[in-house]
């Protein structure tokens, strides 16, 4: 009999003591407001990126002494379903990441998130770079700002290239011959980890483009347009033109983008299409060698002749932007803390953390490495960004797109079939 | 006696902390999401009430069905290991030199979070560089097969660390179980003349039996609610070659954000088990233990 | 004769041992390639073989997730939840048991369905719904929650184990504890608890591993980093767009090492009592 007791007695004590904890914490803590944060970037893997949000918190919190910022950082797939599950009780922190259109329209329509068009109007008025907040827009008013901004070019190791004695391609046709001569070279010609098919996406977004034109895939999908155009049916049979020619990476539907990209930085595959984030990789990370880094540069993605698209028309867009809380009850120092947020990460994006922000930039004043610099002047000179297809979806509509990615890849289904899928998708 | 045995309030103090905690946090969610599956929601909105709309579509959804095959595939496979588990816990069970050292090794990876165990097969199985593919090259095979790639082999591929995962676990109830046999009755067995095979299969499984039966249940049922691996090593992929009733459903419900459709998975999935448990249960009675 | 026998019996012992043997390596080759990659950077993880030794073993690893993951917490935290919910799971389940398998009422069959069906739940569907519940209760981001929790999701499971294992129990014994005047209780506790500690400490090393390893419920409804577990704890480690292996390896390593600890010296345990339950029996 004791023995049980203690035990019992004892937890039950302990969960007590617990509760006391909370308690007396919550009586220091009425005097002062609080704003629940939550963010993508945990200290054991977005090292910079955490650092820099802790910086701009410190700055914040010293700047507004009674306003206590209380961080949460998570990673991507638990954020996902943290959202979901949050919302659903209508219990959303005060300040936290989204991702624009598809993925943020459920949570405008569940009146979740609050417009933030007066920062527009006010401070940050001219501060982004046109095109970027619009992700964020819906029937009207703006519910997100975007701290990042990304475009997709194919980067290459140079050294392979000399190899295989290949030059940079600037028609798609020349991008073919370029496979088959790596592929003499017994050289993996890209690398792609489509077990996230986003990445098989990044390719066939690409192809839509170059041969349908900059506004084909967007109208299709918000429905001025449809999926079972010409053009389309083609980029899908091109991508299986690639596949069927070997220009894929062994087994790349079983394989993580991670994986896929440990090709690349290890110098078996000599291309790998993927957005600028990656960047830290080429220029700053010390984890590569100086070496390979010198050896990467990057082209944009080759035309297609008698396509509609232009050269400088990239896939990209905006990444996560931030949001408040509709039902904050601390809403005027929410939005005071995502316009200081915003604009203190403008300031230090490109220096200290090595990604680009929405907001503009001003490359003179900064000291940055040269392939920065080469991508923000493409930016500046871009004709189109169209937005990730996964990300302009909504999530049900996207989870389908993948999946058939991934079937087009494995020669699972026919571009005719593959763009019917898509129409159907939409019902 | 019988009083004592039969006294009510005693009964009643025994089994209220588990029933409560049960019916309150397992059963009442439960209905609550066969609720739920009566209506069109996406997690904020309002609740529109659709009937039985999601269960319809359930019946005629593809994916579902495919899921369903994937997930009652991985129990039968999962039976089958039980007999190779058996197997190996009745050989521990003699006394022989290392029984407890082995058991405790083979107990070694249930004690890993399924997210080491990932990472883990998802190495072994990589196309160039995994431990597989690089033996069959070495052995002068061209192409290996691109185990988590091909929609063929996928879902092969993945019971195996699935199996693995769990070998310790049923050797360690099994052992559990074969050593608490009473000893006098083997050592009546074998003053009887009965060798090592007849003692086990004649003797010891029988008076397993009940053990045994509740392992198949919990195999059978384990692996229908089967998520983690699977989740994580191939996300369901590639389109839905490796999706399972489990997966789908959480997909559903978290990522596209169809709380309706998704809880009628949920619940789909329940009546699945039930059936399954059922058939099983006859089954194993049907053998005449 | 003789010796042909002698030579058959030691062919067939070093098979077996060879099966067991290979049996083990397969089982245990995780351990060593989970300690050696956690000593490895990202890039050697990907570009070497899986059982490679790390070039030079990077120690920073362990260190880097001892500051910057917070790990003490995280470990403290994953003790107390997992050893009060095993306490209180044993506890109730042997309860229920006892009382459907010992004790005489129309009712038992009916009971032990409930329980047998409560396996079937699969976890994801009640999520929802049980996080409503809570935080209408106001008791989103707490420690009793997750306890509460982690009791109830391993009852039936423990049910079942304990339920094969107590129809074997003779009932002689209880009949003569009552002659002898016993109580319902005295017999619970004094005789009944005692002769199925195999079984009991078998369930909680099965209940240990599973809350010890537990993701979603503690995803789910704790926020806060000062009730955080260990297996949330890896998570700090996989980003928006990179993954830093070695230090998950890392913080698996030093999350597995309790675990491995507790299950030798427990299994021991086990051994005691079966062979002074073989003796008297």
């Amino acid at each position: 009999m004791s023995k049980v007791t203690v035990i019992i007695v004892t937890s039950l004590l302990f969960i007590s003591g617990c509760s006391q904890s909370n308690h007396s914490g919550g009586a220091v803590e009425s005097q002062q407001k609080t704003i629940e944060f939550m963010h993508l970037w945990p200290s054991g893997s977005s090292t910079t990126h955490y650092r820099v949000v802790e910086e701009i918190i410190e700055a914040f919190e010293s700047e507004n002494p009674g306003i206590v910022i209380n961080a949460e950082p998570i990673d991507n797939e638990q954020y996902k379903d943290r959202m979901t599950v949050l919302s659903s009780a209508n219990n959303l922190p005060d300040v936290g990441f989204t991702w624009a259109a598809g993925y943020l329209e459920p949570f405008v329509e569940g009146g979740r998130i609050a417009p933030l068009d007066q920062l527009l109007a006010e401070d940050l008025k001219d501060a982004f770079v046109p095109g970027t907040v619009e992700a964020f827009q819906m029937e009207g008013a703006t519910y997100g700002l975007p701290l990042e901004l990304n475009i997709a070019p194919i980067y290459f190791n140079k050294s392979l290239f000399i190899e295989a004695g290949v030059q940079v391609p600037s028609t798609y046709e020349e991008f073919l011959g370029v496979i088959q001569v790596l592929l003499e070279h017994n050289i993996t010609p890209i690398t792609v980890g489509n077990r996230d098919a986003w990445t098989g996406s990044l390719w066939y977004m690409y192809l839509a483009d170059r041969y349908g034109g900059a506004s084909a895939l967007t109208q299709a999908i918000n429905r001025t347009g449809s999926f079972t155009e010409q053009s389309f049916v083609e980029a899908a049979r091109e991508i299986q033109n690639l596949v069927d020619q070997n220009a894929f990476v062994t087994g790349f539907n079983g394989l993580s983008n991670d994986e896929a990209k440990a090709e690349f930085l290890n110098g078996n595959a000599a291309m790998y299409l993927m957005g600028s984030w990656d960047l830290p990789e080429f220029t700053t990370n010390e984890a590569n060698s100086q070496e390979f880094r010198d050896s990467i540069d990057y082209f944009k993605f080759p035309t297609v002749a008698g396509g509609a698209g232009d050269i400088e028309s990239w896939v990209g867009g905006p990444g996560v932007g931030l949001y408040v809380a509709e039902n904050s009850d601390v809403k005027d120092e929410a939005l005071a803390f995502v316009k200081f947020f915003i604009e203190k990460w403008g300031e230090k994006a490109v220096t200290e953390v090595g990604v680009i922000p929405a907001t503009k930039v001003d490359t003179e004043v900064l000291d940055i490495h040269e392939m920065y610099i080469k991508i923000l002047k493409d930016l500046n000179q871009a004709s189109h960004i169209t937005l990730f297809a996964d990300v302009q979806m909504s999530p049900a509509v996207a989870q389908i797109h993948l999946n058939l990615i991934q079937a087009l890849f494995g020669q699972e289904v026919t571009p005719e079939q593959f763009a019917l899928e898509h129409e159907e998708a939409f019902e | 006696m019988n009083e004592v045995l039969a006294s009510r309030k005693a009964i009643i103090f025994y089994i209220i902390p588990a029933l409560l905690l049960v019916v309150l946090f397992m059963y009442i969610p439960l209905i609550l999401t066969g609720y739920y599956g009566l209506m069109e929601w996406n997690g904020m909105g309002e609740m529109i009430f659709t009937g039985l709309d999601h269960y319809r579509r359930l019946i005629g959804d593809p994916l579902f069905w495919d899921s369903a095959k994937h997930s009652l595939m991985l129990g039968l496979f999962s039976t089958l290991a039980l007999v190779a588990y058996l197997i190996v816990s009745l050989i521990l069970s003699q006394k022989m030199k290392g029984a407890n050292l082995l058991r405790k090794i083979y107990l070694i990876p249930m004690l890993l979070s399924s997210v080491a165990i990932a990472q883990l097969w998802l190495r072994i199985y990589h196309p160039t560089n995994g431990i597989f593919n690089t033996f069959l090259i070495y052995l002068g095979v061209e192409n290996p097969p691109t185990w988590l790639a091909d929609p063929n082999l996928v879902l092969y591929a993945l019971f195996v660390p699935i199996i693995w995962q769990y070998a310790g676990f049923y050797i360690l109830i099994y052992y559990t179980a074969l050593k608490n046999i009473s000893v006098d009755v083997l050592e009546a067995a074998s003053m009887d003349g009965a060798n090592v095979w007849q003692t086990a299969w004649k003797i010891k499984v029988p008076m397993i039996m009940d053990i045994i039966k509740v392992t198949v249940i919990l195999a059978v049922v384990g692996s229908l609610k089967y998520f983690d691996l699977i989740f994580v090593m191939t996300g369901g992929g590639p389109n839905g070659a490796s999706e399972v009733l489990a997966s789908y459903m959480y997909r559903t419900a978290f990522r596209s954000f169809d709380f309706g459709y998704g809880s009628a998975l949920a619940f789909a999935l329940l009546l699945v088990c039930l059936i399954t448990t059922v058939v099983v249960r006859k089954i194993t009675t049907l053998k005449g233990v | 004769m003789k010796v042909l026998c002698v030579i058959i019996s030691v062919v067939r012992k070093s098979l077996l041992y060879i099966g067991l043997g290979t049996i083990a390596v397969f089982q245990i080759f995780p351990l060593m390639w989970l300690v050696l990659f956690s000593l490895k950077s990202n890039q050697e993880i990907f570009d070497l073989s899986p059982l490679s030794l790390p070039p030079e073993p990077r120690w920073d690893n362990y260190l880097r997730v001892w500051n910057e993951g917070n790990i003490s917490q995280y470990f403290f935290n994953s003790v107390i939840y997992t050893g009060i919910s095993v306490v209180l799971t044993i506890l109730f389940a042997s309860m229920v048991t006892f009382a459907i398998t010992r004790m005489k009422w129309k009712l038992s069959g009916l009971v032990l369905g409930i329980f047998t069906v409560g396996m079937m739940i699969p976890l994801h569907s009640t999520l929802i719904p049980l996080f409503n519940m809570f935080l209408r209760a106001g008791m989103i981001n707490h420690p009793i929650t997750i306890i509460l929790l982690y009791t109830t999701f391993n009852l039936p499971i423990t049910i079942l184990i304990l339920f094969g294992f107590y129809q074997t129990l003779p009932r002689e014994l209880e009949e003569a504890a009552i002659m002898d005047g016993a109580s319902i209780h005295k017999l619970f506790l004094s005789i009944i608890l005692p002769m199925t500690s195999p079984v009991i400490v078998t369930a909680a090393i099965i209940n240990m591993i599973y809350n010890w390893n537990e993701f979603i419920f503690m995803n789910t409804f704790i926020s806060s980093e000062e009730y955080r577990t260990l297996t949330v704890g890896i998570q700090n480690f996989i980003g928006q767009y990179t993954t830093d292996w070695g230090a998950i390896g890392a913080t698996l390593v030093i999350s597995m090492l309790p675990i491995l600890i507790l299950f030798f010296i427990l299994s021991d345990r086990i051994m005691e009592g079966l062979t002074a339950g073989s003796i008297k029996g």
